[in-house]
């Protein structure tokens, strides 16, 4: 269970401090896949990089099972990005001089997976998000937008996380495929017993989540 | 494929940037390599330039070299005084004598020719006319006299006979005995080694004798040194030559080696101090080091070059890396979200790094074999040029050994310069690593994600 409590998140800019996330307070069910949704700037991604410990909060705790992960030092917070986090962003961020093969294997190396075990699970979860072996060996820019987005989702599941973030993962993509992406997403919450946060624009996919959460100027204003 | 390999590979991310950047860096490792063999070539001649000379101090009466010049010999109450400095090691006494027929029956192995009669005449010594022209008793003008000045033979008496230059001063011919022995330097007997020519000249033999100042003098030893000059001199002990010829406790030279070529000036310091104006002192050390000023100059120039080469590169390569770190911030971005900690990322870099400055080596060795060799002698010619501007004194002798030896580098690319520019490579990425990992390390994950 994710259990976010009066969580804040200020930057400091030239024009002052300006608050992106305002005490905001939520939880989230192990296996429960939530979407929180909002206009541009209104501390979606903010929100994301805060539960994926990409950045600290000015204020708040985030308790992830039983560990408060605002209080973790460095090495901790490099370990549970490792573990306990998979990303998948709208850009899909993938290395550009790695093949779909090896940018999955790439969180299992940094987990410390023996290099004999990634190679066949890496092509057993780019075969569960519907690639194929000589898809597989192409780099990402042989691959389409949903592809490449599919390799993302293999990536973040490499290594077994408790937590899928996702930035809105249909952004890049045309309807039809961002469904697609959608449905797999779904799946494998189901599947794997894994929660997922998704950040989308699209209220339609948000209506098909467990939960709703909607931010506007860093205020959680809804809940469903 | 892990953070090494990953290293290697993103160094041909861009295939033409990564081409650009090997050759530059390769151009500015070849001449740090070529600096650098053109530094230990100088070095090494340096030395052997500085080895040559040796460690020795040479004494001589003050106003007199050789058989020019005036002055009093050397006595040996002044042998005494050096003889107690401090770090000499031994001391080699010579009396330098030369002989005529008027006190030996010795007969000069070289003819007198038109040098001979004109050193002799510029010294003022005697010749005469022939006898019809004295027995007319006009003598005749000195155009008309027809010379028949005979050299006189040098007789060199000596303490050290192994360590004897055979000419006295300016010969460094080497001395090979061809029959016969040495004397013995302490010795007091009346014994000489003779110069082949001057043997071969008065029919000796060892065993056989000849006149000196009365007194018979046995050929103990026959010696050949290559050259017709100091193969017209006889050699004996230092002692027998100043009872013969009357020099008792006298010296026309004094040659004191010192213990390390490092106290040789504190020596000829201590000597001309302890002589007064007595005796002209002199080591081989100041006239090496007129010798080396240019080989320092190309020292000074390669050194310079090199550090600066070196520099250069250290320079092109952090540039680089920081090109790519700046590049690649939202790829860092990613692999920190994803799990990889500052140190696994900077140890791909790095490796990015060693891999752009080892093809850049090769590049450079390359670059150093074909040009280390024209570069030195393009500094070698400048600064012989140089030399050559350094006043008419500096044209003489001196001059033309230092333009000697500055021409006479050879640099080589040996096993220690490839360790050298291996260790510079392996230098120059750490130095590239360290400062990418700084900016590595302040990546942070979020600022990029919200950048994107």
């Amino acid at each position: 269970m994710i259990t976010v409590s009066k969580l804040s998140k200020t930057f400091k800019s030239q024009g002052g401090d300006v608050a992106a996330v305002k005490n905001v307070s939520f939880t989230v069910e192990d296996g429960e896949f939530a979407s929180i949704i909002g206009r541009s700037g209104s501390g979606k991604s903010t929100l994301l990089g805060l539960l994926g410990a990409l950045d600290s909060p000015t204020d708040g705790s985030i308790v992830v099972g039983e560990k408060d992960i605002t209080k973790l030092h460095d090495h901790a917070l490099i370990d549970y990005r490792c573990r306990k986090i998979g990303f998948v962003f709208q850009n899909y961020n993938l290395i550009p001089n790695l093949t779909a093969l090896e940018n999955v294997m790439l969180p299992m190396e940094f987990a410390g997976v023996p290099k004999s075990e990634r190679r066949p699970r890496a092509f057993e979860l780019l075969e569960q998000v519907g690639l194929d072996e000589e898809q597989a060996r192409r780099k990402p820019t042989r691959l389409s937008g949903g592809q490449q987005q599919r390799v993302s989702i293999a990536r973040a599941l490499a290594n077994n996380p408790s937590l899928i973030l996702a930035d809105e993962p249909t952004g890049n993509l045309d309807s039809q495929t961002g469904e697609m992406i959608f449905d797999l997403l779904h799946s494998l919450a189901r599947s794997e017993n894994t929660t997922i946060i998704a950040v989308t624009h699209d209220l339609e996919i948000a209506g098909k989540t467990d939960r709703t959460f909607m931010l506007q100027d860093g205020v959680m204003t809804k809940k469903r | 494929m892990n953070g090494y390999t990953r290293g290697v590979k993103n160094a041909f991310r861009n295939k033409v940037r990564t081409v650009s950047i090997i050759l530059i860096l390769g151009l500015s490792t070849g001449l740090a390599l070529s600096m650098l063999a053109a530094n230990q070539a100088v070095t090494s001649k340096i030395e052997a330039v500085k080895g040559s000379v040796g460690n020795t101090v040479s004494i001589s009466p003050a106003g007199a070299r050789g058989f020019e010049g005036g002055g009093d010999p050397l006595t040996a109450d002044d042998i005494a005084k050096v003889s107690k400095l401090a770090n000499v090691v031994s001391v080699n006494k010579t009396l330098s004598d030369r002989v005529t027929s008027d006190n030996s029956n010795l007969q000069s192995a070289v003819d007198a020719g038109s040098l001979g009669r004109r050193f002799a005449g510029n010294n003022g010594q005697g010749f005469q006319a022939p006898a019809k022209l004295r027995e007319r008793g006009d003598g005749g003008s000195s155009s008309q006299i027809t010379r028949t000045f005979t050299p006189p033979v040098t007789i060199i008496g000596t303490n050290t006979p192994s360590k004897l230059a055979t000419s006295e001063g300016s010969s460094s011919s080497t001395l090979t005995l061809t029959s016969g022995k040495l004397f013995d330097g302490t010795s007091t007997e009346n014994v000489a080694t003779v110069g082949k020519s001057l043997a071969e000249k008065n029919n000796l033999s060892v065993g056989s004798t000849f006149t000196l100042y009365g007194k018979d003098v046995t050929v103990v030893g026959i010696f050949d040194t290559g050259t017709s000059f100091s193969n017209n001199q006889v050699i004996m002990p230092i002692a027998a030559l100043q009872t013969l010829s009357s020099q008792t406790d006298q010296y026309t030279s004094v040659t004191l080696t010192v213990n390390s070529i490092e106290n040789v000036a504190t020596v000829t310091t201590a000597a001309k101090s302890a002589l007064g104006d007595s005796a002209d002192v002199t080591n081989g050390s100041e006239q090496a080091e007129s010798t080396v000023a240019p080989l320092k100059n190309i020292q000074t120039i390669s050194t310079y070059s090199l550090i600066a080469a070196v520099g250069a590169g250290a320079v092109i390569m952090l540039l680089t890396m920081i090109m790519i770190v700046r590049e690649r911030r939202r790829e860092i971005g990613v692999l920190k979200a994803i799990g990889a900690s500052n140190a696994k990322i900077a140890t791909q870099f790095a490796a990015e790094s060693i891999t752009f400055t080892l093809l850049a080596t090769i590049i450079g060795f390359i670059v150093a074999a074909i040009a280390a060799q024209p570069l030195v002698t393009a500094l070698a010619s400048s600064s012989s040029s140089s030399t050559n501007m350094g006043g008419p004194m500096r044209g003489m002798r001196g001059g033309f050994r230092a333009l000697e030896n500055v021409q006479n580098i050879s640099a080589t690319l040996d096993w220690s310069i490839i360790l050298y520019g291996l260790g510079v490579a392996i230098l120059i990425a750490i130095v590239g690593s360290l400062l990418t990992s700084f900016f590595i390390a302040k990546v942070r994950p979020a600022e990029v994600m919200r950048t994107e």
